[in-house]
């Protein structure tokens, strides 16, 4: 259709909505940088969500879209490789050691970042995000991170409990050479532990039996 | 009578230390918003006193960018300026006093009267196009004795750039590679406490500060592991600092803390901090600071809701 087929009296409509469409687009395009630049998220999110019987979900996020730190999707990937670290005793172990990680690329920053330390409206940059997740069973009652001195990215730990999910969530800032508090995961009650135990024992008790039965049968037929 | 002119000199001695120390109070609910607000407005900018005493402080309103108080702390006016001024100072040279910004969103520089007319723009085709990178973020710059305008692509990729007082680029220096090896170089100020004046730069991804030459020679680390070095201000021998992650600290010339203000208790580095969880006295993530006229310090915060922390020199 061009502008020739329109009747007379149209014209000035289309004028009208094609003026409106260059102005409306000219004022999206001066007004868009106000607002492109944001302060980003100069941390990387770490993301613990407690689960059930002692087992621990650890998903630490980069965002290459806002955060100065990282320039690029190479330099977020390296940021993830040891983000924090799990103190055990008197030593510090890489996540890498309790589990592999998996790796996402998404832009879901709300679900990955407690509502307080979300981008404000006026920060609307984009955000381009990857997520390191591990997950492991935990060996103790209680956990602790820290971040080995040095490190340049800081890591917003933040904890979600799965199985009260109307909890407060709770945040706190690690920058290199801190430590968290301990974080009491779901630690089995002791008898349901003790319970595993005599099942197992019973398992192995009867195991030995069976074992030594039939050895001794075939002791007899030889 | 020796042991009496031993008294004498230690007493003196207690004296002497008593009087290098340096004390704040704080100042609770200094800043009396504009009328029909609870608060300044989303900030993340900077604060600034002019030779008047005025402050002026930065928030992110569209053609309201800046907030002028007077000494009492109350709203004076707005002047039209853009929302993201991110880092600005006020200083006089050659033709008077006038505030130079860096405009976050906007990739340039300005350079404006006291109440608000634009003399001066180095836009972004000034700067060299090989250290642009994927766009400009500036978010500061400072004038040298001299007139020349430093000028710090701190969200981008740290390098600090030096123009002519007319706004005509003339060199380079820092960014990510050595020798400097900055990262998220948040705030570059030329430190007059010294002679020849230094750049002073607040590397923050690295929660250090460093001093260079106006040349971009290394001098020296000035402190490391802070709370994340986001602005500072000059008064005398002392220099004030905002740590973003929750801290505001006081420096002496010979690189000493002598005071730290308002530590928030853990960690912090987030505008999402509510009115209602505000603690008086303590701060959340300072981003911008300045020193009065009179040695008192004045902080602003990124926080979305906009916040000015006050601590009065005691005398």
């Amino acid at each position: 259709m061009t502008n020739s087929e329109f009747p007379n009296d149209e014209l000035p409509m289309h004028c009208a909505i094609s003026s409106f469409v260059i102005r409306f687009s000219i004022f999206v395009i001066l007004s868009s940088p106000l607002c492109v630049f944001g302060h980003g998220a100069e941390f990387l999110s770490a993301k613990l969500t407690l689960l059930p019987d002692a087992e621990v979900l650890l998903e630490v996020t980069a965002d290459f879209g806002g955060n100065p730190l990282i320039a690029d999707e190479i330099v977020a990937k390296e940021a993830l490789i040891d983000p924090v670290r799990l103190r055990r005793n008197e030593s510090l172990v890489p996540l890498a050691e309790l589990s592999p990680a998996s790796i996402t690329q998404h832009d879901n920053w709300a679900e990955f970042a407690p509502a307080s330390y979300l981008p404000s409206d006026t920060e609307a940059q984009p955000h381009t995000l990857i997520t390191a997740a591990w997950r492991w069973r935990s060996e103790e009652p209680e956990i602790v991170f820290e971040m080995p001195k040095g490190k340049l990215h800081d890591v917003l730990l933040w904890t979600r409990d799965q199985t009260n999910p109307d909890a407060p969530t709770k945040w706190m800032l690690l920058l290199a050479g801190d430590r968290s508090k301990a974080i009491s995961i779901h630690w089995p009650p002791w008898w349901q532990r003790w319970q595993t135990v005599m099942a197992s024992s019973v398992f192995v008790l009867a195991l030995g039996y069976f074992v030594s039965r039939n050895f001794t049968l075939r002791q007899r037929t030889l | 009578m020796n042991n009496r002119i031993l008294s004498l000199l230690s007493v003196m001695a207690l004296a002497s230390t008593a009087a290098a120390e340096v004390a704040y109070e704080f100042v609770p609910n200094f800043i009396t918003p504009p009328s029909g607000k609870e608060t300044i407005g989303n900030g993340h900018g900077e604060i600034a006193v002019d030779s008047a005493g005025n402050i002026y402080v930065s928030v992110q309103e569209a053609n309201a960018g800046i907030q002028v108080y007077g000494k009492d702390g109350k709203f004076i006016k707005a002047l039209a300026l853009p929302p993201s001024l991110h880092g600005f100072v006020i200083r006089k040279y050659g033709d008077g006093e006038h505030l130079y910004a860096a405009v976050l969103g906007e990739q340039k520089v300005i350079k404006c009267s006291l109440d608000g007319a634009v003399v001066m723009t180095i836009p972004t085709g000034e700067f060299p196009a090989d250290k642009i990178g994927k766009g400009l973020k500036l978010t500061n710059c400072d004038v040298a004795p001299n007139g020349d305008i430093y000028v710090v692509d701190g969200y981008g990729q740290s390098h600090i750039f030096v123009f002519s007082a007319e706004g005509k680029f003339k060199s380079v220096f820092g960014g990510p590679g050595e020798p400097l090896k900055l990262a998220n170089a948040h705030k570059v100020f030329i430190d007059r406490r010294f002679e020849p004046a230094r750049v002073m730069i607040c590397d923050r991804g690295h929660k250090r500060m460093l001093h260079t030459q106006l040349d971009g020679t290394f001098i020296s680390e000035i402190a490391t592991e802070m709370r994340n070095p986001s602005s500072a201000s000059f008064h005398g021998d002392l220099m004030c600092v905002a740590e973003i992650a929750g801290n505001v600290s006081v420096w002496d010339k010979d690189n000493k803390r002598v005071a730290d203000l308002g530590t928030s208790p853990k960690p912090t580095n987030t505008p999402g901090i509510e009115p209602k969880d505000w603690q008086q006295g303590v701060v959340t993530s300072p981003h911008g600071i300045t020193f009065d006229n009179d040695g008192n310090i004045l902080e602003t915060e990124w926080n979305k809701w906009g916040r000015i922390l006050r601590w009065n020199l005691k005398k």
